[in-house]
């Protein structure tokens, strides 16, 4: 699942640079930026998952595990920090630098905790109210279908604070993650057709 | 008096237009006018003192995405990569509306 969504992730980047490129605007550049994060992290926690599914989970190997999640869990703060910063920027003069202060990366792995999926939640309901604001003034489908996309994935890390307690929401969160960057896929192949 | 066709191209009141906001301006008067623009009327629908669209055609051509023909008459129109590249940010900016930025 997170292959596919690793993939996903790479073409909103691809399309985005293609956008930069043509137009020299600058919050394209975040967004590019943003979903290479995305994807190098979703991929790197792929990798490191299924390096210790082929191990039979040896224990020399487990640490790699809470890497691929650290690895990831710091690309998503950073990469949603830079939307949130674009979206604060259009609105407001704060400087993009402020996007490095996001993340409070630690020097040791962790697991899967509530504290960092608190983290990403706080900042994907964010970029989740900034798109209803989006598709309120827009009313266009591929808004409608961001704005989705955002909010699946807010919903995912939902799941993943709530697999905590109770595990059955484990397949249910990975569920939640690809029917977000498949919406996004979605956007992308509407955005590449019009016209 | 400036007829319904060569109305300017409308946009949320904006102070500044950058240069490329200007080109693609200028492109979509052409377009609307089934590829054959006369200056007035480019003049008209961009919303550009003389000296300036002057100024920004000659770019536009030396750039390769508008023709000119005639000499006294002159007719403006669309090249093959002005069309391209007009489609191509069309895509760039639903896109970037999809995530609610403005270009």
């Amino acid at each position: 699942m997170e292959l596919i969504a690793f993939t996903i992730a790479f073409a909103v980047a691809y399309q985005a640079l293609k956008g930069y490129r043509l137009s020299k605007e600058r919050t394209l550049l975040y967004l590019h930026f943003s979903f290479v994060l995305l994807g190098a992290g979703l991929l790197v926690d792929a990798l490191s998952g299924i390096i210790v599914l082929i191990s039979h989970f040896l224990r020399g190997l487990l640490f790699l595990y809470s890497l691929g999640y650290t690895i990831n869990f710091i690309a998503q703060l950073v990469a949603y920090g830079i939307l949130v910063v674009a979206y604060l920027q259009q609105t407001r003069n704060v400087p993009v630098q402020l996007a490095a202060a996001a993340p409070i990366a630690s020097i040791l792995f962790f697991e899967r905790n509530a504290f960092t999926e608190l983290i990403l939640i706080f900042l994907l309901v964010y970029i989740t109210a900034q798109m209803v604001i989006n598709y309120s003034i827009n009313k266009s489908t591929n808004a409608l279908l961001v704005f989705g996309a955002f909010a699946s994935l807010a919903l995912a890390h939902l799941f993943f604070l709530m697999f905590i307690l109770i595990p059955v929401f484990f397949p249910l969160a990975h569920i939640a993650q690809l029917f977000g960057f498949l919406l996004l896929l979605a956007m992308l192949l509407r955005v590449n057709q019009a016209l | 008096m400036i007829s319904s066709e060569a109305r300017p191209v409308t946009r949320p009141a904006a102070k500044y237009r950058s240069q490329l906001r200007i080109y693609l301006d200028i492109m979509h008067v052409i377009q609307r006018e089934s590829n054959e623009a006369k200056p007035t009327r480019i003049l008209y629908g961009a919303n550009l003192s003389h000296d300036r669209l002057v100024k920004y055609l000659e770019e536009l051509k030396t750039l390769g995405v508008i023709q000119e023909r005639g000499t006294d008459d002159k007719i403006y129109s669309l090249t093959q990569k002005g069309v391209e590249f007009l489609n191509n940010f069309r895509k760039v900016e639903s896109f970037a509306s999809a995530f609610g930025f403005k270009i």
